[in-house]
């Protein structure tokens, strides 16, 4: 046999027993990874993993739920300037606890001493009795993992959404938080080869905590000139729980009236607020009626919606309407 | 350095260990600086009551275990209890002249002989400078570390949609409500109707205020609950009405008053007009 012969067939065998050997690693960790033994494990662990690290560590295999929650207001709800001046500068023993949690089990946490910085991170949604808990059964080689199925369910962001939880299932709507903040796509838990490689694809959940959107099909209006007074509805159609919602937060919906005579000159305004604070926000779908006494003749109202996170000092229009009697 | 002479209050202080000193007038004097090392925000954890927590814990436990006769974890508690207070001596040196360590040793010393009536009778000793401190400094260094402050707490303006500190804008509810009242007296109704709007925008701002100390929304069951919205039903409900009844009028104006501001101010104001003294500085 030529040289160039037998190198080709050591190549090929040694392709073959890659391809083998990465296709048993691949069946082994997607199908039948409780056939891997605890000690070839502990071969590949990496100690430093449940040793409470900060979240960039974690973004070295998990990179694109890393940048997601990067841009969520978890990963600032200690840093943020609106939280820092409402806590007295974080002097307030009350308002540590679901900004800066030790680990989220259910209830409602007990605040951290390290990493404070790091706001609502990793750790502490993930870390508990030493795994990282989590929606699946599967096998991490790097570090132990514990299938929790609650991290499915809004009991879990009830801990700290506690007066949303509440209002939530007082709807009795299926679709959890979960569903509308954390929408999945099929895509990979990692982006580290070749782990990314040997994983099988599976849902991911936006780790951006999505803030949600309002339109004119969400917020619903109707509206009647009677008598002396203009009498209106807002309808929350679609949104399970307040609109705004609420814990220690103040987002706010400004409703403005501005009332016009027959030469479009205006001759009164009026103004509604609300707020979970104020207990005036919108509940889900239940109406909630307004009246307002006009003491002039009115040919027009021009009705304006805007909201305002808990986050921000700046409005943003949800919607426009005209009413005339 | 600021004293509140005026306030002279009637305090129970019952900690465990007892004894305030009797003293006819109460003197609150702002904590001193070395303390608030202490405290957040210099400090993670409020780490003077932790060590407060331990004195208490040791000084509990010699008792305890004397009762029940666990002589070995008498002995532990009445060491660490030295410990911990001389630690405790060393914290705020403006305050070193509180700690006896000699009372202390003795009662330590006391404890260990296993017999509870000679360690009764030494506590005493000891017992006293825990009761003498909490006596002129409790009520201050809660008032200063464990009451938030309303001079930082800023308001919506409903009309002007701008942030406003709390007490300017308490100036600003209490003229809406006089405005009301005063337009009421003289009859004229639609102005009334008007004041009554922007007085009730800015009662309902008031509530928003509370979660800025509050976690929990029961509070609000109080001062701007239940009763305060009924007594505005009945307001708004007599002004839309073609002849207001003066009658009605004027009960649920009191039942706002009360209920609503005084009641507030007599839970919330005591707190703010010490702090004030302090800030004034
Ligand atoms: C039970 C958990 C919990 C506690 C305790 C808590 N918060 Fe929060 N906080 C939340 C949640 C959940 C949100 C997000 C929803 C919202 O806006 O309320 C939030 C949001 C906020 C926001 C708006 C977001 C921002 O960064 O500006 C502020 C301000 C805030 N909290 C201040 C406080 C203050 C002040 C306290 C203490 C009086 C406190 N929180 C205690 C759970 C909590
Ligand atoms: C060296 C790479 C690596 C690092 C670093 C890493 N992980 Fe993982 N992690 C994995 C792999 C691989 C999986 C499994 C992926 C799969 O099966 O698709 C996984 C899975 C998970 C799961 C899913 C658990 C379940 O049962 O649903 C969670 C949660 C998790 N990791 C959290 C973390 C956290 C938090 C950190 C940082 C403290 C971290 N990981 C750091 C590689 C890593
Ligand atoms: C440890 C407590 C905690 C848990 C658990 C938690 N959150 Fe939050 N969440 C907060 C806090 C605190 C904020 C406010 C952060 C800030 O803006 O300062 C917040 C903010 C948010 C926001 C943004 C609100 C806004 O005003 O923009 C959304 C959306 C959200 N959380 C959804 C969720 C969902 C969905 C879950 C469950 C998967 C969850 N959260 C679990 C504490 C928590
Ligand atoms: C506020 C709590 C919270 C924080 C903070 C958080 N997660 Fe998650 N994580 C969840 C929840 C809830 C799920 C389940 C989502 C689902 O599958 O519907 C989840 C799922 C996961 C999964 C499994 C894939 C999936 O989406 O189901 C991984 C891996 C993971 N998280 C890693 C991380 C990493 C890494 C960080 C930090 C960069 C992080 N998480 C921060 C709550 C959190
Ligand atoms: C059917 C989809 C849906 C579900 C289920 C849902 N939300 Fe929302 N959520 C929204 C939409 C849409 C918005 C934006 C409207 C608004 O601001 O309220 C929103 C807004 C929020 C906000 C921002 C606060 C604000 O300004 O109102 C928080 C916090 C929040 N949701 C938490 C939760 C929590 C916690 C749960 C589960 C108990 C939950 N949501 C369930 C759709 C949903
Ligand atoms: C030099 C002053 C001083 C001395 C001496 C002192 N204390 Fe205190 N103690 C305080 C102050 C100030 C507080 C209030 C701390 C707070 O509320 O943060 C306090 C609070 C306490 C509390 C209540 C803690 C709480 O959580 O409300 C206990 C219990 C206590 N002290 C026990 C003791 C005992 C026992 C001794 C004596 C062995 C002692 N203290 C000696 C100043 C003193
Ligand atoms: C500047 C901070 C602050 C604000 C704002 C505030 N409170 Fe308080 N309040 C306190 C403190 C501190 C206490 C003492 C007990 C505690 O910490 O809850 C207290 C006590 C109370 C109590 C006695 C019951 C209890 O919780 O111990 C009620 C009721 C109450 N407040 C209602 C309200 C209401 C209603 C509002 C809003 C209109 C409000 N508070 C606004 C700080 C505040
Ligand atoms: C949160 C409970 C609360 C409620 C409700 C409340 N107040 Fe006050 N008020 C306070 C506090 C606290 C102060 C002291 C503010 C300070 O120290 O800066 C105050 C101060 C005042 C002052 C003195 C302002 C100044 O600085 O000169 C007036 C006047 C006043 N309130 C009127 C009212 C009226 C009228 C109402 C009812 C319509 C009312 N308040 C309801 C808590 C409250």
């Amino acid at each position: 046999m030529k040289l160039s012969t037998r190198l080709l067939n050591l190549l090929t065998a040694i392709g073959c027993f890659a391809i083998a050997g990465v296709s048993i690693a691949y069946f082994l960790i997607n199908e039948k990874f409780e056939w891997i033994p605890e000690s070839a494990l502990e071969l590949v662990r990496e100690k430093e993993l449940v040793e409470r690290p900060d979240a960039k560590r974690c973004s070295e295999c998990h990179k694109d739920i890393y940048e997601a929650w990067k841009d969520s207001r978890h990963s600032i709800s200690w840093t943020s300037k609106t939280f820092i001046e409402a806590s007295e500068n974080r002097t307030k023993e009350k308002c540590l606890a679901c900004h800066i949690p030790e680990s989220v089990t259910g209830e409602k946490p007990s605040p951290r001493l390290d990493r404070r910085d790091e706001g609502i991170y990793c750790v502490s949604c993930h870390f508990v009795n030493g795994k990282m808990n989590g929606p699946y059964d599967l096998v991490a080689p790097p570090h132990p993992t514990h299938r929790n199925p609650d991290y499915v369910n809004s009991k879990f962001c009830g801990s700290c959404h506690q007066k949303t939880f509440k209002e939530w299932k007082e709807t009795g709507v299926d679709d959890t938080c979960q569903n509308c903040h954390m929408p999945r796509t099929k895509s990979r838990l990692t982006q580290k080869l070749p782990l990314s490689l040997l994983h099988k694809k599976k849902w991911v959940g936006n780790h951006k905590f999505l803030h949600g959107d309002i339109t004119e099909k969400d917020i619903l209006i109707e509206a009647e000139f009677k008598e002396r007074f203009f009498n209106f509805s807002l309808l929350n159609k679609t949104v399970p729980h307040g609109v705004p919602t609420a814990d220690n937060g103040d987002p706010r919906l400004y409703l403005y009236i501005t009332f016009l005579n027959a030469a479009e000159e205006q001759i009164d305004q009026a103004k509604w607020i609300l707020a979970p604070q104020q207990e005036t926000a919108l509940p889900f779908n239940k109406k909630m009626e307004f009246r307002y006494r006009l003491f002039d003749p009115v040919a027009q109202a021009n009705i304006v919606l805007k909201y305002q996170p808990a986050w921000s000092k700046e409005k943003d229009m949800v919607w426009e309407k005209t009413f005339r009697p | 350095m600021h004293i509140i002479r005026i306030l002279s209050l009637l305090i129970a202080i019952t900690t465990i260990v007892g004894q305030p000193v009797q003293a006819k007038d109460m003197v609150i004097k702002e904590p001193p600086k070395s303390l608030a090392k202490f405290y957040p925000p210099l400090s993670e954890q409020p780490k003077w009551t932790q060590q407060m927590h331990k004195l208490s814990t040791h000084f509990g436990g010699v008792f305890i275990n004397l009762k029940e006769k666990d002589f070995e974890n008498v002995d532990k508690h009445a060491d660490k209890l030295v410990e911990e207070y001389k630690k405790t001596s060393e914290m705020v040196p403006e305050w070193e002249e509180y700690f006896d360590i000699k009372a202390a040793e003795a009662f330590a010393a006391a404890a260990k002989t296993h017999d509870m009536a000679k360690a009764g009778k030494a506590s005493g000793g000891l017992g006293k400078t825990c009761g003498k401190c909490h006596a002129e400094h409790q009520v201050a260094v809660w008032t200063k570390y464990h009451w938030p402050s309303f001079h930082k707490i800023k308001v919506i303006d409903p009309a002007s949609e701008k942030e406003v500190d709390f007490h300017k804008f308490m100036k600003q509810i209490s003229g809406s409500f006089k405005a009301m009242r005063v337009n009421f007296g003289e009859g004229q109704y639609g102005r009334a109707a008007k004041a009554l709007r922007a007085f009730k925008s800015e009662y309902m701002e008031l509530k928003s205020t509370c979660s800025k100390c509050h976690t929990t929304d029961d509070v609000k069951r109080f001062y701007v609950g239940g009763d305060a919205s009924k007594a505005f039903e009945g307001l708004t409900k007599e002004l839309n009405a073609e002849k207001p009844n003066p009658g009605n009028f004027w009960k649920n104006v009191g039942l706002v008053g009360k209920t609503g501001c005084k009641n507030c101010h007599l839970t919330h104001r005591t707190s703010s007009m010490i702090k004030e003294v302090w800030e004034e500085k």
